[in-house]
């Protein structure tokens, strides 16, 4: 155990955070894109958190894996679409644009606490140090 | 240091004839006493210290290294290696100057 693990600790906070963000642009940025029927369509990030076990000596949470979903996606009836089959169908993602920009408010929140966090820890140290100094 | 003037039984294993002869008695007869009191003696705790603040300046420099060619991955990694060598350089020497303040009054002490 170091002497500023509290730094650390949110900084694995942040890096999850970050993670879901760059998920969340993902998905967002893949929402439009069709694909023909024979292939799947694009599927949908996930972010998998797991919280290290504190005992352990360092703490904090890290991602342990990024998970797909369905490639399935839904099939949408465009006969212009360069991309469509013969009865004129192609596939796009099933995402829900509502729900991605509410994952972007909980990670952009999460984010910025775990910035507060790094914040007070480092404004508390600083004042332990001045410590006896008045 | 058990009690607040166990600082008088340290002094009182300096050699009186030794010190105005020899400067280097008055410091190999008090580290051992300094020890059986406290454990380690002042100057391992400040090298490890000093060791440890070596491995964190060294750590944030690496990061903004990565930052001006470009290989940074996280913003925030070498934000919060930079703060925390920050941190570790004032802990370091407010530890240093409790140390030399102590060291001063004892000095300072009338005789």
């Amino acid at each position: 155990m170091g002497v500023f693990d509290t730094l650390g600790i949110s900084a694995s906070g942040l890096l999850a955070h970050r993670k879901w963000l760059d998920a969340v642009s993902d998905n967002i940025s893949n929402i439009n894109t069709a694909t023909s029927t024979s292939q799947s369509a694009f599927k949908e990030r996930f972010i998998e958190a797991q919280a290290v076990n504190y005992g352990s000596g360092e703490g904090g949470v890290r991602v342990a894996t990024a998970q797909f979903g369905s490639g399935q996606g839904r099939v949408v009836y465009e006969p212009k679409n360069p991309l469509a089959d013969k009865n004129g169908y192609v596939r796009y993602p099933d995402i829900d644009l509502g729900d991605q920009m509410a994952q972007l408010i909980m990670a952009q929140r999460g984010y910025q606490a775990n910035l507060a966090v790094i914040d007070r820890a480092t404004k508390t140290y600083q004042a332990a140090l001045q410590l006896g100094k008045g | 240091m058990t009690s607040p003037i166990s600082a008088l039984g340290f002094m009182s294993s300096f050699p009186t004839s030794g010190v105005g002869a020899d400067m280097s008695v008055g410091t190999t007869t008090a580290a051992p006493a300094a020890q059986a009191a406290g454990g380690a003696d002042f100057a391992s705790v400040l090298a490890s210290s000093l060791d440890g603040l070596q491995a964190t300046q060294s750590k944030a420099d690496g990061l903004a290294l990565q930052a001006a060619t470009g290989d940074l991955k996280d913003v925030h990694d070498y934000m919060i290696a930079s703060n925390e060598a920050s941190l570790a350089t004032q802990m370091t020497v407010a530890i240093k100057n409790k140390a030399v303040d102590a060291f001063n009054q004892i000095m300072g002490m009338p005789v």
